[in-house]
């Protein structure tokens, strides 16, 4: 049977999904989160009763950290990457990853070091405005949901500041109360976001474009290293767009 | 004068600085603002494609010295500006709190005396950090001159701090900076390294020199670097290709600052630091670069007997030598051919570039090609193409 096999999308559920595949020896030709499961007319949906299931052991830090940072990219096939890499972690343990010959174990590492990369050029790129001196409110729009990771970031970085970070694409915020960050959907919450901070912009955008030398420029460089989706989250990329 | 005026004159006149990266400290968010991350963060990208990461600015730009090649040297006619203490505390607070920046870089022209401008500059770090709260990177710059016991108290406060050592020899800082004396500099770098610890610039210092203002080669400049590396236990040596801003026959007459020297200048640094070559390897008869290939290949060009290496037999060290083969590459080598024997697709799937690499190695004992291609010229030409293939292909980006 040619099975695709629906899970509801969390972490923790494609964990439990997957040991149930290896335990009942099912070979998916697919995993997919329900919401996005079209139909098909040769293959057959399958999600599995569970709930009996624990969580898959993955002792290993490093590895669960991999399988993790795969799983919040926007790989259209990264279920089926962790279920392959993870299949293989059985057979070979924490020497999985001298294993590059296997694709999957090279894919899993190019996509989590994706994420990752994306996570840290955002830690520098997120814009914040102060927002009726209250709060500090930025919005992304990257192509991993990394909203966690930089959550964690500025959790530390911001500690003693009231911040929003909002994931434009994915429609979630981050609201950090000085003490936790909570992650919810962006329509469940309403937000003034009437901009009353243009002192510093500007000052800023008057320090970026002093900075650059003029005799040395290179605007291939500068878009190769900042890359141009990023911009418009950016107050002193604006006018270059 | 409004604060933008200044903020507008006091960047212009620190922005030839090029010791900026913010690595190097793990600070922790102790109840106040802010935190260093240890690899260091770019918050952005200059429109000449270097990272921004620290509001990169002047206390002043009046100086009481003139050194040639300097925008800011006192027999110029350039806006003067200062900022106040609290005015930079404002600036960095508020840039960082709205991520535009990792830190401060504090620098500062000589104001009436050395010791005048360091107390002035630990007057301002310090309420920074105490008034302020502030506890993200400062990197800061000793002014050569200045007493011990200032150079002391401003290193309790930062995570770095650096002494310019501005020219490769002692003959050229003459020529050029007549006011600076070596031994200055040199006493501030020895009281930097005698005093670094995890409260004392716990980032380390760096330095930095400029290149092509004076006639010293590529050997001269590499020589002196890992000679200070050596001695100051420098974390980094910053070369900045020097940028004609004055008139003046001491002066070279260029009118494009030499990039690409600069570039050859900081993969040589690397090739020293990293990868275990010595000064001398790096050059024959020439005491300047090849500019149409870099070092390592210029290196191994030189070398060719002791090519192609065998990729799943040789040690690490000679894996790191392989032109193209950085540390990462090496490593990843290494752990991989513990258990497979590696061929050429599996290097390319393990993403290893193999654009120079290929020249120089044998995976599994098979050659990319046929073994006479081995030769300086052939693999210099091809090598050329593929620069020239890449720059058209980026034209249509
Ligand atoms: S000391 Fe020399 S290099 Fe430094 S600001 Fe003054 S003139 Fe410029």
């Amino acid at each position: 049977m040619n099975y695709i096999i629906l899970y509801d999308g969390s972490f923790n559920n494609l964990l439990i999904t997957i040991k149930y595949l290896f335990t009942n020896n099912i070979k998916p030709i697919n995993i997919v989160k329900e919401d996005n499961f079209k139909g098909s007319l040769t293959e057959y949906p399958f999600k599995p009763e569970i709930s009996e299931f624990d969580k898959l052991n993955i002792l290993d830090k490093n590895i669960f950290k991999i399988i993790y940072y795969v799983y919040l990219s926007n790989n259209i096939n990264k279920e089926l990457v962790i279920y392959f890499f993870l299949l293989n972690y059985y057979v070979y343990k924490s020497d999985i990853l001298k294993h590059r010959n296997l694709k999957c174990v090279n894919m899993a590492l190019a996509i989590s070091h994706k994420v990752s990369r994306e996570a840290h050029l955002l830690k520098g790129f997120t814009r914040f405005k102060l927002i009726n001196n209250e709060y500090l409110y930025a919005k992304i729009k990257p192509d991993n949901d990394i909203l966690e990771l930089l959550s964690m970031h500025f959790a530390k970085r911001l500690k003693n500041e009231y911040w929003i970070i909002e994931d434009e694409g994915r429609k979630i915020v981050s609201i950090y109360n000085k003490d936790k960050f909570f992650i919810i959907d962006r329509c469940d919450i309403k937000l003034n976001l009437d901009n009353t901070d243009n002192v510093w912009e500007d000052l800023w955008i008057v320090f970026f474009k002093t900075i650059g030398i003029k005799s040395r420029e290179n605007k291939r460089c500068q878009m190769s290293f900042m890359p141009k989706k990023y911009w418009q989250n950016m107050i002193e990329m604006e006018s270059e767009l | 004068m409004t604060l933008e005026e200044k903020l507008k004159i006091l960047a212009d006149s620190a922005k030839y600085d090029a010791s900026c990266s913010s690595s190097g400290s793990t600070r922790k968010n102790t109840g106040c603002i802010g935190n260093a991350a240890i690899n260091g963060i770019c918050h952005s990208f200059a429109s000449d494609g270097r990272c921004i990461s620290l509001l990169k600015i002047l206390m002043t730009n009046a100086c009481i010295y003139d050194c040639k090649y300097c925008i800011n040297r006192r027999s110029n006619n350039v806006p003067r500006a200062i900022f106040t203490p609290e005015e930079i505390c404002e600036i960095t607070i508020n840039f960082y709190k709205r991520n535009y920046i990792e830190g401060l870089f504090l620098s500062s022209a000589i104001i009436k005396s050395p010791d005048y401008t360091m107390e002035r500059l630990i007057e301002t770090i310090y309420l920074l950090r105490y008034k302020y709260k502030f506890n993200g990177y400062i990197h800061a710059k000793a002014i050569p001159g200045a007493s011990p016991y200032l150079i002391k108290k401003l290193g309790s406060l930062v995570d770095r701090l650096s002494t310019n050592i501005e020219l490769p020899t002692d003959t050229s800082l003459k020529m050029l900076a007549p006011d600076k004396k070596t031994k200055d500099i040199n006493n501030s770098m020895i009281t930097i390294r005698n005093n670094i610890s995890k409260t004392f610039a716990p980032a380390g210092s760096s330095t930095q020199m400029i290149i092509g203002a004076t006639k010293d080669s590529d050997k001269d400049i590499l020589e002196k670097s890992a000679n200070m590396y050596k001695y100051f236990h420098l974390k980094r040596v910053f070369f900045s290709a020097y940028i004609p801003v004055n008139q003046d026959k001491m002066l070279p007459s260029i009118s494009i600052p030499p990039l690409k020297r600069e570039n050859r200048l900081y993969q040589a640094d690397w090739l020293l630091r990293f990868y275990k070559f010595s000064v001398d390897e790096l050059f024959d008869n020439n005491n300047n670069f090849n500019y149409l290939v870099d070092p390592k290949t210029d290196w191994a060009l030189r070398h060719l007997e002791e090519f192609p290496k065998e990729i799943n037999k040789v040690s690490f060290n000679e894996l790191i030598r392989i032109p193209g083969i950085g540390i990462t590459s090496a490593k990843k080598i290494v752990s991989a051919r513990k258990v497979f024997k590696i061929e050429f697709k599996d290097l390319k799937n393990m993403g290893v570039s193999l654009k120079r690499a290929k020249y120089f190695i044998t995976c599994n004992n098979k050659y990319f090609n046929n073994l006479s291609y081995l030769n300086k010229e052939f693999i210099t030409i091809n090598l050329l193409n593929d620069n020239i293939k890449e720059r058209q292909l980026s034209l249509f980006d």
